[in-house]
């Protein structure tokens, strides 16, 4: 018992605390790599306690919606966050849930971010909203189809125990049905988190804007609630793609020596596929709007393929 | 009078000073002289103006000035407008590139513009009361009463269209202009622009001050174009008063206006790759225009050319360090320049961004008089550089780059051809550069006395045209930045493509706020 709410706390934390130095790593490295010296690893950190600290303006037209968008979204990201393995292969909400409940999870931030976005009734947030769910409804089904891939293979839904599978296995990831399921998930990781080529994190543009359109409206604790919650979506996302498909390095139980080791594991991990991000982010313009659907189409076609080259196989 | 007293096919006058012919026309035969001019000289009509001489001639006067590519010199119709009868035929309908300017004489002089297919209010906002700023009993200290926003906005009707909303004031430093989106989904259906909300009346401000002082002002009319708008108002100076300046500083004054081309050019390329998100080239580009901004404070005391030029030459002489300087630096920029533009045509995401993106068909942009870098991209092969050179664009060829897909990679390419254009054209300069005076003095104004300016700025032609009045002061000046011609392209030029193509399509043109509102 002792252990499992150790685990619970670790998990915890670490979805609280870590997931903002990876955004600040990548807005680092990002700006090493155009020649700038960037804000520093920390910003984030610094951005959220400012806005939190901040009063806020809330439109006069905006209704209850507007008001609980913030605290679904952050409650629902970080349930997601529980179930997902990071440090160890016992996830603390993988007795309640599995890949499906994360997917899910996810999309009732999503839907209420979309919602909170159209209350107000700004045309930014309506286009905002509008573009999200345009791209989630192809995202969404790419990213089912691919983990379902992982779970046949494993024989199970719950996120720990493919991992588990994944661990005893040598070189799965050799697979043509892993290979095309993780370049799926990795469209899917881009678009789900507002990256270039799909949406452009940095842009001031209200008319290009996807994610940020939609949160235009909201200032001070309750934008640092939505800040929050997409960086640690965006860890949730980056996890489980390094987790699943590589899974080495994670410690099967919550002891403090293994979970040290899995630490490190983790770090390099995100620390790599952070920097394939960075690298697709600043060797590629952003695609034009009605291009989107095509990339997400593509996810979507590796990661069926992915699932029939399962039965192939 | 009679129509039968102008030949219209025949080659326009030439003119012994300065770069215009002038043509008095009676105001009821003017839609017919400029049909008849396009008819036969495809002439443009460029910017149409009005000065006040009730106090002198108790009239007012409209000018049309008119250019055309077989002839040498602008020409500019003059109609005399009665101030018991302030009505004067509009011909916006057959030349829309006078509409907006057709309508500030409306706001300006309170003359009435007879059939203008859209009288509304441009230049001074609906809110404004019952005055004409630019009429001479008008006090330019004035206070007047604001009443609150009165503009009505065209409502767009149907199943499923929207209109979106943006600016006056705009996310990012930028200048306060209104857009007002008609969309059906993403796809725009039609676009609103308003302008002029930062209208500071320098034209009514020349009026006032000696010219001394004018040339700062003129300077400041654009931010981005100060020293090309110093060099056509000290142009017209030195037109009235008959003064040739010495070689050298037409030389220093070409290599400066060329700078600015430059500079303005690679800011415009950065910027442009940014709005389609491709960071890494703006980064580059940003860096070269920095490098260019240490070189203009040396060579000019200041970072974007200001208080260099005056009438009569320019203000300081260049030593053999800085004509060193100026010409490693220009190497160092191009080989850089080469490999920044090496990223940029390497990566297929931008150009499939830039490619068919905000189409400005030529035909448009004959209509609507579209000038510069943007006609240039759109297929009108014109060049104030070529077509009526001033300065040591006299001694020199020009290479004119002209696209006629008219998209905003073509506006890129434009820009790109340019600086390479200009790197060539600055080098040759530097190699001819002869010692001399870099300055003479100007003798004093004798009154009475007009003059037009034209000058290729950057984006496009800049056009001054001054009256001088008693004690070296002027009674008007006229300023035609080349954004008043193409702020109404942008309109075309976004049709049909979707809401977040905007800003590159609005950057590849990169208009000017301030040069627009004056």
């Amino acid at each position: 018992m002792s252990s499992y709410i150790l685990s619970f706390f670790a998990q915890l934390l670490l979805l609280l605390f870590l997931p903002p130095l990876v955004g600040g790593f990548i807005k680092t490295a990002k700006a090493r790599l155009q020649t700038r010296r960037g804000p520093g690893l920390l910003q984030p950190y610094r951005d959220l306690a400012k806005l939190a600290r901040k009063s806020m303006v809330i439109p006069n037209t905006a209704s209850w919606i507007f008001h609980i968008t913030p605290h679904v979204l952050f409650t629902s990201t970080l349930l997601a966050g529980l179930m997902i393995p990071t440090l160890s292969t016992r996830p603390p909400l993988a007795i309640v849930g599995g890949v499906l409940a994360v997917v899910y999870l996810l999309a009732l931030g999503r839907f209420f971010l979309a919602l909170g976005g159209l209350d107000t009734g700004s045309s930014f947030g309506g286009l905002g909203s509008s573009r999200e769910m345009t791209i989630s409804a192809i995202a969404e089904p790419a990213l089912m189809l691919a983990v379902f891939t992982v779970a046949i293979t494993t024989g199970s839904t719950n996120l720990g125990s493919m991992a588990d599978q994944a661990l005893g296995q040598s070189w799965r990831f050799l697979s043509p049905s892993q290979i095309l399921a993780f370049a799926a998930l990795l469209i899917v990781l881009i678009a789900e988190t507002g990256r270039i080529p799909v949406d452009n994190p940095a842009t001031h543009l209200e008319l290009t804007m996807i994610h940020e359109a939609m949160i235009l409206e909201y200032s001070g604790p309750w934008l640092a609630l939505i800040e929050w919650s997409a960086s640690i979506k965006q860890f949730i996302l980056m996890s489980l793609l390094i987790n699943v498909f590589f899974p080495f390095g994670l410690a099967a139980d919550w002891s403090l020596p293994a979970l040290a080791v899995s630490l490190v594991w983790l770090l390099l991990k995100l620390l790599l596929l952070a920097v394939v991000v960075i690298l697709v982010e600043t060797s590629n313009a952003k695609l034009r709007l009605f291009r989107v659907p095509e990339l997400l189409a593509v996810a979507f076609v590796l990661s069926a393929l992915a699932l029939i080259s399962t039965f192939l196989f | 009078m009679s129509e039968s007293r102008y030949d219209w096919a025949a080659p326009w006058p030439s003119t012994s000073h300065g770069v215009e012919a002038y043509l008095d026309v009676p105001r009821e035969l003017i839609p017919g002289a400029l049909a008849a001019l396009r008819e036969h000289h495809s002439a443009r009509l460029t910017s149409v103006f009005c000065e006040d001489r009730v106090m002198t001639e108790q009239c007012f006067y409209n000018y049309y000035v008119l250019e055309s590519p077989a002839q040498r010199a602008y020409l500019v119709l003059r109609a005399g407008i009665p101030a018991s009868d302030p009505v004067f035929p509009s011909v916006s309908a057959a030349f829309p590139s006078a509409n907006w300017q057709e309508r500030e004489i409306q706001d300006w002089f309170g003359l009435t513009a007879q059939g203008h297919p859209n009288p509304r209010r441009v230049a001074l906002h609906d809110n404004w009361p019952d005055v004409h700023p630019l009429r001479k009993e008008f006090s330019a200290v004035a206070e007047l009463p604001f009443a609150g926003e009165q503009h009505v906005y065209r409502p767009t009707l149907g199943e499923g269209v929207f209109q979106i909303p943006v600016g006056p004031v705009h996310a990012g430093i930028i200048e306060p202009g209104h857009f007002s989106f008609s969309v059906a989904g993403e796809p725009i259906l039609y676009l609103q622009l308003r302008m002029f909300y930062v209208h500071k009346g320098i034209e009514k401000r020349f009026e006032q001050l000696p010219v001394g002082r004018c040339v700062a002002l003129a300077e400041s009319i654009s931010g981005d174009s100060s020293f090309s708008h110093g060099v056509a108002f000290c142009q017209a100076l030195e037109t009235v008063a008959g003064l040739e300046i010495p070689a050298r500083a037409e030389a220093i004054r070409t290599i400066l206006l060329e700078l600015e081309r430059i500079y303005n050019h690679i800011a415009d390329i950065g910027a442009i790759a940014t709005d389609v998100g491709f960071v890494i080239a703006n980064a580059h580009a940003s860096r070269l225009r920095e490098m260019l901004f240490v070189l203009n404070e040396g060579l000019t005391g200041s970072r974007l050319l200001r208080g260099m030029v005056c009438p009569g030459g320019v203000r300081r002489d260049w030593n053999r360090e800085q004509v060193v300087e100026l010409s490693e630096t220009l190497r160092q920029f191009e080989t850089e320049f080469r490999d920044l533009m090496d990223i940029i045509e390497s990566s297929d995401s931008t150009r499939d961004r830039l490619e068919h993106t905000g189409v400005l068909p030529t035909e448009q942009a004959r209509e609507l008089g579209v000038v510069g870098v943007a006609g240039r991209a759109s297929g009108i092969d014109r060049d104030v550089r070529r077509d009526h050179p001033y300065a040591a664009y006299r001694h020199w060829t020009v290479d004119v780059p002209v696209y006629t897909e008219g998209d905003v990679l073509r506006r890129m390419m434009v820009r790109v051809k340019e600086i390479g254009g200009a790197l060539f054209l600055i080098r040759a300069l530097l190699a001819s550069l002869t010692d001399g005076a870099h300055r003479v003095p100007l003798p004093p104004l004798e009154q009475g006395r007009v003059a037009l300016s034209a000058v290729e700025g950057w984006r496009g032609e800049i056009l001054h045209w001054i009256r001088t009045g008693p004690n070296n002061r002027l009674e008007r000046c006229r300023i035609k930045d080349p954004s008043l011609n193409n702020w109404p392209a942008l309109v075309e030029a976004v049709k049909g493509n979707i809401v977040p193509d905007f800003p590159v399509i609005n950057k590849s043109f990169n208009l000017s706020y301030s040069g627009t509102d004056r």
